[in-house]
């Protein structure tokens, strides 16, 4: 069970700043993705800009593949706006 | 005759209070230097002709600091004689012409700190997860800084 959080445009799209969800230990980022987007489908439309922030490091979307333990927290990263 | 030498401070913080250009300028303040270079970052009242109300920002804040804290060892790396750098940001709503961020910098040499100023506020852009919302009168929209590394990598 990973934590996942929701930032900006995304937790607009999910409704939730954040929620657990069960994920296998052993997946690549594009495959956390589709999970996420299934249960929050509206998500899909920000496909192309957002990238992942496992453990607070960046992950871009693809083949990457991620160790997760439980209770990592993994964050939907939109196009940036600070300063 | 010789004083303990300061050691070299990073002072970040993300709050909702108001932000202190004063406050902030006296935090890199050293007797060893004789620059402090600042840049100040301000809700503008207008963007595309459209009229700006004020900024929300929000913050994936443990994160938001630990990227600031790179940065400034980065900083620190590519111009070692700098002293004190003080990264100061605001979050929730900044209305038109409050500050919402400030970036100090202190060093012996203005070179330096002038510098490293820039480097910060270019690299806050690309890299701080650190987000904000434009209202104007009838709607609003998630800004998208074009420094935001991810979305210059070439697909």
């Amino acid at each position: 069970m990973v934590v996942v959080l929701y930032f900006a445009r995304s937790a607009e799209l999910a409704g939730v700043r954040s929620e657990t969800v069960s994920v296998p230990q052993r997946i690549t980022s594009l495959q956390l993705w589709d999970e996420i987007v299934k249960r929050r489908s509206r998500l899909a439309v920000l496909r192309d800009q957002v990238v992942f922030a496992v453990r607070q490091e960046y992950v871009l979307l693809g083949d990457q593949l991620l160790v997760l333990q439980s209770g990592d927290e993994v964050a939907i990263i939109p196009p940036i706006s600070g300063g | 005759m010789n004083e303990t030498e300061e050691e070299p401070k990073d002072f970040i913080k993300l709050t909702q209070a108001k932000l202190s250009v004063d406050e902030v300028s006296v935090l890199v303040t050293s007797p060893c230097c004789g620059a402090i270079s600042l840049f100040i970052g301000t809700t503008r009242d207008n963007f595309n002709g459209k009229k700006v109300v004020h900024l929300e920002y929000e913050a994936y804040t443990p994160m938001a600091e630990a990227e600031i804290k790179k940065i400034c060892r980065d900083v620190r790396k590519k111009w070692p004689a700098i002293k004190h750098v003080a990264v100061h940001h605001r979050l929730g709503l900044v209305p038109v012409t409050e500050v919402s961020v400030i970036i100090a910098v202190s060093s012996p040499h203005r070179i330096e700190s002038l510098n490293a100023v820039s480097y910060c506020i270019d690299t806050l852009k690309a890299t701080v997860p650190i987000w904000k919302k434009e209202m104007y009168e009838e709607e609003y929209s998630w800004k998208e800084n074009k420094e935001c590394f991810w979305t210059n990598m070439e697909k």
